[in-house]
């Protein structure tokens, strides 16, 4: 971890201190759950070119996995995390595996058409999941032997678990991207096809990128239940799939510190402009346009992340590139 | 009413809206046969049409009569002339510069585009449904038991007669040919002298036109608009588009009404709560399964 | 810091949650209506507690529970905030009431009456209006014995209340000997009806009951007009608001429907209230308008009462309230929170406004 993110990691630690107005923290809680779901969209967007318009389906497995987990069997908000993480990342392997031999716009759309079919299902499967009444569940506990500690509204616990779990998850995130795997995740972004002729099993890593996206979303969304107190089918709508892009694309696709900026942004900004809160649908359109013509790498995208996105001059040898692929794929 | 009688009632309902689908459906087959862009902005273009459709009305309403061929007249017109130009200006401003660009790009920003569109709709006529009104009130034609409303006959009779110009137009045209060409070979179109941003230019302006009367047709059919519902209606048309063989123009008119049929064959028959996800799950069966849809696109992709 | 002499009066607030934009606006905006007049009232009466203001905040929860849950957070950090009247569609009430529950705040809707919302135990929950555990078998009993039905067709928009109240009629109408033909769920925010119409016209029920809000309502007895479905149309409270009529035009007329309450515009006590209301703010008052007022006006006796500012102790006093003139009547609340009057009214859409029938059980 660098100098620059242990600092701002410091200020976040330190915040508290300073502010402690519960509807303060509400906000940074919220913009850290946020967080959280632009890092992992940024695994399946900014390291692997895919785009997701359906991510909001994978945070409402997590949320509704603690739910379901939580109401029917009665297990804790701690047990509960790899469940939930296992749901969504299932969901994950189940969507992925049929719509990644799709590209570009067919693959978006495809996305968006799962992430509705899961909302609506939420929504009408209403003995399983409360349907658009919700479900009602127990904020997380750390008890031991009857003593302990219930979290309850208290925006103060949720505030330090949520900047554990966002240090956790930019750090393995990070590391990924350094790795072999997240190399090979690139030339797959680059150059699907010089890439497989590398070796590299462009069907198996896609899928990868996607199952690990998809996971760290429902961790978002375990975070989200708990802290919320209650899920419904409404806070996991294509809006919400839309507006963590948006994050994406103003904190700079492929960049971790932006991920997390784009997310602090996006949420804070809204709030602190409450009489305009009716222009916050606006705010997102306008920061996505604006964005893609005018600083496509986002406000702390790399030089990389610039190149991909600049115009190309040869459209034709991207529509060979597919033609190829076709034939090649795994 | 026997089981047959019911299932022709049906196919009558499916009928109706699937001709809006059909115009909508033009829209977004037009413009991804020619530059490869799923304009997300279409659904709000839409709406837009609906709500212009209803301020028209709302302007004139005192001096013309309800139900008179000049407010309808009046009323069509206007909101498909606004909207073409509203789709004009979107191409222009925020889709031509990203032309060369990756198409992640060009889908976000159309995103961006359909937000602001939705907010900017939400802001002028407020947050809350509309009235819209209702023209012909229920008088209806009816066959025994089966019942097709006037509306229900002017929705299918107007929008037969513009995708027939439509298609008279794409067909017999040197325009529409010059439209042809371009969707087929942009690069040899230039060569062969067609100003092919003009051509993109009027491809979105007919669209978007049609698009518009969708919208009022809309309006004049469910009695209420909302902000809100351009959304869903667009990804329905889309999924018209798709299953007509995107960049088809026949196509589309013949996706959209099949798609407005079995849409209302299974709430009729399934369930109505999952009728959205019929169409959902037929979208994405399409992409995955059969992208050519019904009829194969005017270009080989 | 140059004011010399009087203090300036500090303030305490009411909250006000409830669809304020949105489809269901109106019966947000009526609510909130209500307790701008009482709490206006108030203050102009001279200081509630010495050195205080009364002030009303509202919120838009848009009848979305996460919202209502959000809204219900902001309230409960607010420390100036003493009691809710809200909030307005009971899904969102039992999603806020454990928020409310935690921070010690009274809660008094006017208009969520499903009664699973006072049997969890939340002891901040009340109501001035019926529940639908009374509502429902009253409208069943209504349909079966006066409107003669024998064949019925039940529809709900899948929410809290709407789901509730259908299920209950359902039950009792088939006790009672009546065939139910089918139970169909449908989804709030959706236009198209047609498809589940045409399969009802195809079975030809006496009588169809829709448990759902008045956007929904309207929609579907103009496509069953226009259908040529001529079965008789009985809908419960959420449909009874002047706006159904509005968006239904004249395929309204005929169209019964139960309130959770008598006929406001016929009582005394209420006469004065509704003058207030429509000079104040002209347009046709909601059928809730006249239970918030009553609710806003308990905790403001509550608060008077406990002189202090003290969420617990004006909570304490708004449990014991006992026969609360008002002006739908004489509200007590029992030990779960449900007022005492539970009175079920009948009405039906004639020449375009809702006429009183009659109380069901006659």
């Amino acid at each position: 971890m660098n100098k620059k993110a242990l600092f701002v990691f410091l200020i976040f630690l330190a915040f508290p201190l300073f502010d402690r107005n519960q509807y303060h923290l509400d906000v940074l809680v919220n913009a850290g759950i946020y967080a959280i779901l632009v890092l992992g969209l940024n695994v399946i967007t900014g390291y692997c070119g895919l785009l997701n318009l359906g991510y909001a389906a994978f945070f409402a497995a997590g949320a509704y996995t603690y739910a379901l987990l939580n109401l029917n069997w009665g297990w804790s908000f701690w047990v509960s995390l790899p469940a939930c993480a296992a749901c969504a990342g299932a969901l994950g392997l189940l969507f992925g595996s049929c719509a990644l031999r799709l590209r570009g716009d067919y693959l978006a759309v495809v996305t968006l058409g799962f992430g509705e079919i899961t909302r609506i299902a939420l929504n009408n499967l209403d003995s399983l999941t409360g349907g658009p009444n919700g479900l009602s569940v127990k904020h997380p506990v750390i008890g031991f032997a009857g003593k302990g500690l219930d979290f309850g509204i208290n925006s103060l616990p949720y505030y330090y678990l949520t900047l554990s779990v966002i240090m956790v998850v930019a750090m393995i995130t990070s590391r990924l991207s350094l790795s072999r795997l997240g190399r090979a995740w690139i030339a797959i972004k680059e150059d699907e096809v010089a890439a497989a002729c590398m070796g590299i099993n462009t069907g198996k890593l896609k899928l990868f990128a996607f199952c690990i996206g998809c996971a760290i979303a429902g961790v978002a969304g375990w975070l989200f239940a708990g802290k919320q107190g209650f899920v419904s089918p409404e806070s996991f709508d294509f809006v919400t799939s839309v507006m963590i892009a948006a994050m994406l694309v103003l904190g700079g696709i492929g960049s971790i510190s932006g991920s997390i900026a784009g997310a602090v942004a996006l949420t804070v900004i809204p709030e602190v402009l409450q009489p305009l809160q009716q222009y916050r649908m606006f705010l997102f359109g306008a920061v996505m346009i604006v964005m893609m013509l005018f600083r496509p790498q986002g406000l702390l995208g790399g030089k990389r992340i610039l190149e991909e996105l600049k115009p190309e001059t040869e459209r034709i040898r991207q529509e060979e590139d597919e033609v190829l692929s076709e034939d090649l794929r795994q | 009413m026997s089981h047959s009688e019911i299932f022709v009632q049906q196919l009558i309902n499916g009928l109706t809206i699937g001709m809006i689908y059909a115009l909508i459906a033009l829209g977004y087959t037009m413009v991804y046969g020619i530059i490869q862009l799923i304009n997300f902005a279409h659904g709000e273009i839409f709406m837009a049409g609906a709500f212009l459709g209803l301020t028209v009305f709302g302007l004139f309403s005192p001096a013309l009569k309800l139900n008179s061929a000049l407010m309808l007249i009046l009323m069509f017109v206007s909101a498909m002339f606004v909207c073409g130009l509203l789709g004009g200006l979107i191409e222009r401003a925020a889709y031509r510069p990203l032309r060369k660009s990756p198409r992640l790009s060009c889908l976000i920003t159309a995103i961006g585009v359909s937000f602001i569109l939705q907010n900017l709709m939400m802001l002028i006529w407020g947050p809350v449904n509309k009235s819209f009104p209702a023209f012909f009130k229920h008088s209806a034609l009816s066959l025994g038991p089966l019942r097709i409303t006037f509306m229900q006959g002017f929705i299918i009779i107007t929008s037969l007669v513009m995708m027939s110009a439509l298609h008279f137009f794409v067909t017999r045209t040197m325009l529409g040919k010059a439209l042809r060409a371009t969707s087929e070979d942009m690069t040899a179109s230039r060569l062969m002298g067609i100003k092919v941003n003009r051509v993109i230019s009027l491809c979105f302006l007919i669209g978007s036109g049609l698009g518009g009367a969708g919208g009022v047709m809309y309006g004049m059919y469910y009695n209420s608009i909302s902000f809100h519902d351009g959304y869903l209606v667009g990804i329905k048309a889309f999924t018209a588009a798709v299953l007509g063989g995107i960049g088809n123009v026949p196509g589309a008119m013949l996706g959209g009404v099949a798609l407005g049929m079995l849409e209302g064959l299974g709430a009729g028959y399934l369930s109505s709560e999952w009728k959205n996800v019929f169409a959902f799950l037929i979208l994405v069966g399409l992409l995955l399964c059969w992208p050519s849809g019904i009829l194969r696109k005017l270009r080989n992709e | 810091m140059f004011s010399l002499g009087a203090k300036k009066p500090g303030v305490f607030k009411i909250g006000c949650v409830g669809p304020i934009t949105g489809d269901q606006a109106s019966l947000g905006l009526d609510q909130l209506h209500a307790l701008q007049i009482a709490v206006d009232e108030a203050n102009a009466k001279g200081e509630i507690i010495p050195g205080y203001r009364l002030e009303v905040v509202s919120l838009d929860d848009q009848h979305n529970p996460s919202q209502a849950v959000a809204m219900a957070k902001r309230l409960a950090a607010d420390p100036l905030v003493l009691a809710v009247v809200g909030h307005v569609n009971s899904s969102c009430s039992l999603s806020a009431a454990p928020i409310y529950q935690n921070a010690r705040i009274a809660q008094i809707s006017p208009s969520s009456s499903n009664p699973e919302i006072s049997r969890k135990g939340f002891d901040t929950f009340f109501r001035t209006c019926a529940t639908d555990d009374i509502q429902a078998p009253q409208a069943a009993y209504f349909a079966f014995e006066r409107l003669k039905a024998k064949k019925v067709f039940v529809i709900d928009d899948k929410t809290t209340y709407g789901k509730g109240i259908a299920d209950e009629f359902e039950k009792e109408i088939r006790r009672l000997g009546a065939s139910v033909l089918g139970h169909e769920g449908i989804i709030q925010g959706e236009k198209d009806f047609t498809p589940l119409l045409t399969k009802i016209k195809g079975l030809s029920p006496d009588l169809i009951f829709f448990g759902g809000m008045y956007p929904e309502g309207a929609l579907l007895v103009r496509q069953a007009k226009s259908l040529g479905l001529s079965s008789q149309w009985l809908g419960g409270d959420g449909i009874y608001v002047s706006a159904f009529i509005d968006l239904a035009k004249e395929d309204a007329e005929g169209v019964y429907c139960t309130f959770i309450g008598a006929d406001v515009s016929n009582m005394e006590s209420a006469k004065r209230y509704l003058e207030i209301y429509t000079a104040r703010f002209g347009q046709q008052r909601g059928p809730y308008s006249a239970y918030a007022y009553d609710a806003a006006n308990i905790i403001i006796d509550a608060i008077r009462k406990a002189a202090k500012k003290d969420r617990p102790a004006v909570l304490a006093q708004v449990r014991v309230t006992k026969d609360f003139s008002g002006v739908v009547g004489l509200t007590s609340f029992d030990e779960k929170g449900d007022s005492s009057i539970q009175l079920i009214g009948v009405f039906q859409v004639r020449n375009q406004a809702f006429e009183y029938v009659g109380s069901a059980r006659e």
